[in-house]
């Protein structure tokens, strides 16, 4: 039960700062055209750093399980949101803005596949040039 | 103060998608059956609250902290790219195109009941 309730705490804290993060950047990114500029943002900066984290930064600094679970499960799921972009596409649907629609579904859609892909290849390549550095000292 | 709210709401999402992400490993399913329920059900949910509620405050809450904490991008990419390097084409798509499809349904179901 101890445990159960440090868990509750460490992804109350992740999402916290996670979910306020995405909403000072929709504030930043705020622009009269209406183009939800916020939300893609952050869905494609967490989508990127996620696997970094995972593939690569957990090994590379030792980090554990609570630290991984506070930063992947609290901050980076709740920074990342799925139904503010569903949000966000009505909106334009809405509005009667097709080129916005269009532009804002593809970079959000293929976009963020994309940039989990290259998440994964640079967590690889650094992992890789580590071990090449650590072959070298020995 | 809107801050706080946001957190909130958010650390309420984000707990109860931790609790539900549990269930994933206790299920036979090799699919990211759960991911997908959460952010299908967070969008309807999202909808709804869009639809009916016209408090500001509440509002950020219940959306923006809520929903928005619920549902994960982050998670749904990850998974996605995970498939794809595991050469699991047909899963990756199906699971890209049934949380794309529905989530998006969803919206639009919960904004219009």
């Amino acid at each position: 039960m101890k445990e159960r309730g440090k868990i509750f705490l460490l992804v109350l804290i992740g999402a916290f700062i996670g979910s306020n993060l995405r909403y000072l950047e929709s504030l930043i990114f705020k622009s009269a055209s209406g183009f939800p500029l916020g939300t893609l943002v952050a869905n494609l900066t967490g989508a990127f750093f996620l696997p970094f984290l995972i593939h690569y930064l957990q090994d590379r600094y030792n980090l554990s399980s609570r630290v991984i679970l506070t930063l992947s499960t609290g901050l980076l799921g709740s920074y990342t949101t799925f139904s503010t972009f569903t949000a966000d596409s009505y909106r334009l649907y809405q509005s009667g803005n097709w080129m916005f629609l269009i532009l804002y579904l593809t970079m959000t859609i293929l976009g963020g596949f994309i940039v989990a892909i290259l998440g994964n290849y640079l967590a690889a390549s650094r992992a890789f040039s580590d071990y090449v550095k650590r072959e070298r000292v020995k | 103060m809107n801050f706080l709210i946001v957190g909130l709401g958010a650390s309420l999402g984000a707990i109860l998608r931790n609790e539900l992400t549990f269930l994933q490993s206790k299920i036979k399913i090799d699919f990211p059956i759960i991911t997908l329920l959460i952010n299908i059900f967070g969008a309807l949910l999202l909808g709804i609250f869009t639809a009916q509620i016209h408090n500001g405050a509440l509002l950020l809450l219940l959306g923006t902290g809520f929903c928005g904490g619920f549902t994960t991008f982050g998670t749904l990419n990850m998974e996605l790219s995970q498939l794809w390097f595991q050469r699991r084409f047909v899963r990756c798509f199906l699971y890209f195109s049934l949380t794309y499809i529905f989530g998006i349904l969803g919206f639009v179901i919960g904004i219009q009941i």
